[in-house]
């Protein structure tokens, strides 16, 4: 058996919950969802850990290009505005795609989540009721995925590893707002 | 002349014209294909254009029996993962180094490295339909790849409280209506030939851009912005009262809102926003591109605003724009999405960017810009000439 086949085996038993056809269509969905959240997060950990110093030293750099421009503004200084606010832009570009690989990081599952959803549920339309028009697997995917993140941001906490990076995201984050 | 060497000349050239006619509608009879019949299970406007092509195994025709590739359609090229990933650490490690490039090679992967521009390009004539509905998933799926940072970053803004609402407003709604309209009216309209050469022209003037920071005139003014900026940090670095403050709007009107941040009053033409909102949003979903690149410089530049109110905001303008043209590329236009080779993709954008800031202390700027320079006259003469002209300037 391929490694497709099996994760297809796997994803669709969450389907098969309640025998109840719409209600198991929801929920198996929310908890394809919800697994693509976690394997999301669990690479987003290791992208954040491996690249911190990076991210640190161009968030930092940014910040203090922003608060000179701002000075420079104050004082009237025009010259040293425009120059403050070039080399931030050229600062904001490197943060900006940077972000793109944490991105990347988190969202990859979601994106094999919906490969699945396509070949098991394309062509099946979800009427939206009182409009006349029908939405497809990928709306209620992303409703889900949405949920999910809700949900997973207020138990991550309280689970094993997650916890530990949890604590650490936020140390990070107050640090970041004193500096 | 005789008239009835005139009688003759005229009965050869209408029997030479039979014979042509003739000829030509035996042609036309040898042509017709045979078209697939089906949707072979393809929904939507996919299918639709997939049942009117012409069945056979050449150039511009479906092979109903071939293994099934990329957008899940019989004999399109099959993505090969391996290649994929390595295609978009390749991406990754640009984004992270050099910044917007990656956007470029992200279309570069899915018209070139991974053949879905040669195999869709021959449909122009076999099926019209096809070759422009696909040219749309290839706009969408670079569009996946270089809007997504915007996603983290919005977030990330937000929870600073660092975004100019009024601003995010006026450039959203704009970026709305661009994102909208393009899809909307060039969605299943642009052949793939006609979008790559304009993705050329596209890769010819971030080329350029690129060319002109290579130049000493280009230098020396980075240099001269360094140095300022260097020279103010130093005169003011004793007196770092600020104190964190949020934006609050002072004055409301149609063509001019203020609104102060950290103590210093700011303001802008709503207006101007919103055009550039259309504008740039309208050239991004043209291209298949993220747009943050030129958000970015309309603010800070032309608008005048500081990039402290600029980073978030632009990131939001992406984020909105990008999803608005996306939604309206799938659900309008029809455009088929190969999710999996997104999923693949991302994977190894994340291991470009975690190699990108340790490889890059060893390449210095100018060199990487140098070498970016290069690969834009190359890509984007060969997609041009290839694009306009049907035929490639430069091997490819």
């Amino acid at each position: 058996m391929g490694l497709w086949e099996l994760v297809d085996q796997v994803l669709i038993m969450f389907y098969k919950i309640s025998g109840h056809p719409v209600f198991d269509y929801f929920l198996g969905t929310f908890l394809v969802a919800l697994l693509a959240v976690i394997i999301g997060e669990f690479t987003i950990s290791m992208v954040f850990v491996v690249n911190k110093n990076h991210l640190d030293r161009l968030n930092t750099r940014l910040a203090d290009l922003q608060q000179l421009s701002l000075a420079a503004l104050k004082l009237g200084d025009k010259k040293s505005y425009d120059a403050c606010n070039k080399e931030a832009n050229d600062a904001f570009g490197r943060a900006f795609f940077n972000m793109f690989g944490l991105s990347a990081a988190a969202l990859w599952p979601a994106f094999f989540a919906l490969a699945w959803m396509q070949q098991r549920f394309a062509g099946i339309g979800f009427p939206i009721p009182f409009t006349g028009l029908a939405v497809n697997y990928v709306f209620t995917f992303i409703i889900c995925y949405i949920l999910a993140r809700m949900f997973f941001s207020r138990v991550k906490n309280r689970l094993p590893y997650f916890r530990g990076i949890h604590r650490m995201l936020m140390a990070y984050e107050e640090n970041s707002s004193k500096s | 002349m005789k008239k009835g060497m005139i009688n003759k000349i005229a009965l050869a050239t209408l029997l030479l014209m039979l014979a042509v006619l003739a000829l030509g509608a035996s042609g036309v009879g040898a042509q017709q294909e045979t078209a697939v019949g089906s949707d072979l299970g393809l929904k939507g406007k996919l299918g639709e254009a997939i049942a009117k092509a012409p069945v056979g195994t050449g150039k511009g025709q479906i092979d109903p029996d071939a293994p099934r590739g990329a957008f899940g359609i019989p004999g399109a090229p099959e993505i090969n993962y391996l290649v994929a990933i390595l295609w978009a650490v390749w991406v990754g490690w640009i984004f992270s180094t050099v910044g917007a490039f990656g956007g470029i090679m992200a279309g570069v992967g899915h018209m070139t490295v991974y053949g879905l521009g040669d195999w869709v390009k021959p449909f122009k004539n076999t099926a019209p339909q096809l070759n422009k509905l696909l040219t749309d998933s290839i706009r969408t799926s670079n569009q996946w790849l270089v809007g997504l940072s915007a996603l983290l970053s919005t977030i990330n803004y937000l929870k600073a409280k660092r975004l100019a609402w009024p601003l995010g407003i006026a450039l959203g709604l704009g970026s709305i209506v661009g994102a909208v309209a393009i899809p909307a009216l060039t969605g299943g309209k642009v052949s793939f030939s006609q979008y790559q050469g304009w993705f050329g022209l596209f890769v010819f003037v971030v080329g350029g851009v690129l060319l002109y920071e290579t130049t000493p005139r280009g230098q020396a003014s980075k240099k001269a912005a360094k140095e300022a900026a260097r020279a103010f940090e130093q005169s003011i670095k004793e007196k770092k009262d600020e104190a964190a403050q949020g934006i609050t709007v002072t004055q409301w009107s149609l063509t001019d809102i203020k609104f102060s941040f950290f103590g210093v009053e700011f303001k802008f033409n709503p207006i101007w926003a919103f055009v550039g909102g259309v504008v740039i949003a309208a050239i991004s979903a043209f291209l298949g591109v993220g747009g943050g690149f030129l958000y970015v410089p309309y603010l800070t530049s032309i608008v005048g605003l500081p990039m402290f109110v600029v980073a978030g905001t632009s990131a939001m303008a992406v984020l909105v724009s990008m999803m608005t043209s996306i939604t309206t590329y799938i659900t309008v236009a029809g455009a088929a999405m190969d999710w999996g080779m997104i999923g693949v993709e991302l994977i190894g954008v994340f291991i470009g960017s975690m190699i990108g800031p340790r490889t890059q202390k060893y390449i210095p700027d100018i060199w990487l810009k140098r070498l970016f320079v290069v690969l834009a006259l190359y890509v984007g003469l060969g997609y041009f000439s290839k694009g306009f002209f049907g035929k490639a300037w430069v091997p490819m």
